[in-house]
């Protein structure tokens, strides 16, 4: 399935938030299954995704359209048929972003987290078109508190 | 390790659920195909082991502080707030 749609959200003065189940949790991460989705309009575009019942530990997220404009990810259909997708409108992308020591940040373009808009659960895909992609493509981005 | 000697077209199944076949030979790659239940998870070992090793390097506290994607429109909260990262927000039920 070919997805291309962008996340249409208004933006809103504060936080957000919204339970995440990833039933599988993510690759190397497997036990990892509940998150709290955070969305703070100053932080914007990039989101939280909070480990429940795990301490202070969380994943920094990108909408990858936003990054990447080009990005034309190919879901395997048995992860559609998995999450139950129907309609590519339900399909909301995020990727995860990687902060690294020296202020450069990444953010994997191979592994998606597709998640369902309509149940809230989602998955790590590995994209059938993942070789196209980096799993460290550059952000062009300014250090927070330089 | 179990090593099993298999011709194209045969097949090894697995806990009764997880079905692989030979496909056929080409040169020195081997066409492989799986049949497993949608809840098994199956990636080539490369992939998973970057996405994996990505992952992990990802994995932040929740108190750290984003950086500015450059170009974007200007922060619309002072610098250097005393205010946490991000509040406790409420969290929302799926529709």
């Amino acid at each position: 399935m070919k997805c291309s749609t962008l996340i249409e959200t208004e933006a809103p003065e504060a936080p957000t938030a919204s339970q995440v189940r990833l039933p599988m949790g993510l690759l190397g991460f497997e036990h990892l299954k509940d998150y709290l989705l955070v969305t703070n309009p100053a932080e914007e575009p990039f989101l939280w995704l909070q480990v429940q019942g795990n301490g202070p530990l969380a994943f920094v997220v990108v909408n990858p359209f936003l990054v990447a404009p080009d990005y034309q990810p190919d879901l395997p259909q048995a992860d559609v048929d998995f999450l139950g997708i129907q309609d590519p409108d339900d399909a909301v992308l995020l990727n995860v972003v990687t902060l690294h020591s020296e202020g450069r940040a990444t953010v994997n373009l191979k592994g998606p987290i597709v998640i369902n808009r309509q149940s809230f659960v989602g998955k790590q895909v590995v994209l059938a078109n993942a070789s196209e992609y980096a799993v460290e493509h550059p952000l062009p981005v300014a250090q927070a508190n330089a | 390790m179990l090593i099993l000697s298999r011709k194209p077209g045969e097949s090894i199944v697995i806990d009764g659920r997880i079905k692989v076949t030979i496909v056929r030979l080409e040169g020195e790659a081997v066409k492989i195909g799986i049949e497993a239940p949608a809840q098994v998870p199956v990636h080539r070992q490369e992939v998973y082991d970057e996405i994996q090793r990505s992952n992990r390097q990802a994995l932040v506290r929740q108190s750290v502080a984003l950086p500015k994607l450059t170009g974007s429109k200007p922060p619309a909260r002072k610098p250097k707030s005393a205010a946490p990262v991000h509040p406790n927000p409420s969290p929302l039920k799926p529709a």
